[in-house]
């Protein structure tokens, strides 16, 4: 592969988050490959060393393009983790499908106060907005996964979601629910 | 956890260990800040050899410096890379993301620049447009409108801002300054197409574009 067509994959990445491709083709410069589970497809997604990753703007204190939890997304996004993210010593990818139950039921301890149908509304809602960006897959109706870019975060980020993860109780998936 | 990066390796390998931080620093303010970066945060470039090498590392993945003005840079998509993929058919965002952004310029930008009220180059709008123009004789569905307006403003695309009853609204987010010159002749050149099909300046571009077209073959 020339430079021109890494270039190009590059660009497809940047304007539409991480690319699914056959796992025969190629790896265009620069980039990595995420094997998915069943080992017939990768995800594309680029390389950069943590020098030239997001956490520089933190050492230089130029605001980021951070995401706005006011909706309750990262709420959201921390369920899910913690649900698809046995074990926290381990890489996040590819992780372990959960149901969107389980999902639902740690989230409950992060958004105390909500009744059941307003935690339902934002667990949907927030998954739906986390799919677009391939924070999260959404496999089946009721299937969920750690989508690609979760492997994107750097060593110090890795860190702290791993700080994040042990705060977060985990909640027995098959527990009646209460609202 | 990373492994090195091939093109990071070719292009910054052999420079000393302060000018690499330096260059790696400047591609990740330019590549991931929030808006342009002010050149105080970017010593690379005042330095020939990094400068060289930090628009070099920037073309081998998709993307050029952008002056914004002299003392505010950012990055944008490379123009060939952008026109390659366009040929190509890429397209990332849905038709219904697509016509809620256009609307948004006509509001925004197209009519108050056509009153001369925000200057010809210009993509930041203190006109912000709301829900009622967007959905206003739109053929997109309000339920569509409002959800593609969400991912526009999560994605920089829009930004909102809030006011009294009359001020609150969308305009141009922070990604259209990373647009090079080309890319935002061309848009210019869609909205007057898009916005005043049966203007002269409308006939003027189609009249060019057939002109570039014919020079090419």
């Amino acid at each position: 592969m020339n430079e021109r067509d890494a270039a190009l994959w590059w660009a497809r990445i940047r304007s539409g988050g991480p690319q699914q491709v056959s796992a025969g083709g190629p790896t265009p410069a620069g980039l990595r490959r995420l094997v998915e589970a069943d080992a017939k497809a990768v995800w594309l997604i680029p390389n950069l060393p943590d020098s030239a990753g997001p956490a520089v703007l933190i050492e230089y204190g130029v605001p980021g393009s951070s995401m706005m939890d006011s909706k309750g997304t990262l709420r959201v996004l921390a369920a899910t983790l913690r649900c698809c993210w046995p074990d926290p010593a381990t890489d996040p990818w590819p992780g372990l499908p959960a149901s969107t139950g389980h999902v639902g039921e740690v989230l409950r301890r992060l958004v105390p106060g909500r009744n059941k149908v307003s935690r339902q509304q934002l667990l949907s809602a927030g998954l739906r907005r986390l799919s677009v960006s391939g924070w999260v897959l959404l496999e089946a109706t009721d299937t969920v996964r750690i989508g690609p870019r979760i492997a994107s975060f750097g060593s110090l980020e890795l860190s702290t979601l791993r700080e994040l993860w042990r705060l977060i109780p985990d909640t027995p998936e098959d527990r009646s629910e209460g609202s | 956890m990373n492994r090195p990066n091939s093109i990071f390796e070719e292009v910054l390998g052999t420079l000393p260990d302060r000018q690499r931080e330096l260059v790696e620093a400047a591609y990740a303010l330019l590549e991931h800040g929030s808006g342009p970066v002010h050149r105080q945060f970017l010593p690379a470039l005042s330095d020939a050899t990094s400068r060289e090498r930090l628009e070099e590392l920037l073309r081998r993945t998709g993307r050029t410096l952008v002056t914004v003005d002299q003392l505010h840079f950012t990055s944008g998509f490379d123009d060939a890379v952008r026109t390659e993929l366009t040929e190509m058919g890429w397209q990332p965002l849905s038709l219904a993301d697509r016509a809620v952004l256009v609307l948004v310029l006509v509001h925004s930008v197209a009519i108050p620049r056509s009153e001369e009220q925000i200057a010809a180059d210009s993509w930041e709008s203190p006109y912000p447009t709301t829900l009622q123009d967007v959905t206003r004789d739109s053929k997109v569905p309000v339920g569509e409108v409002r959800a593609a307006l969400g991912r526009l403003t999560s994605c920089g695309l829009l930004r909102t801002v809030r006011g009294g009853d009359h001020d609150s609204g969308y305009v141009p987010g922070p990604q259209l300054s990373r647009l090079t010159p080309a890319a935002r002749e061309q848009l210019q050149d869609q909205l007057i197409l898009a916005a005043a099909p049966d203007h002269p300046l409308a006939a003027a571009i189609r009249e060019r574009r057939h002109n570039r077209v014919g020079g090419q073959r």
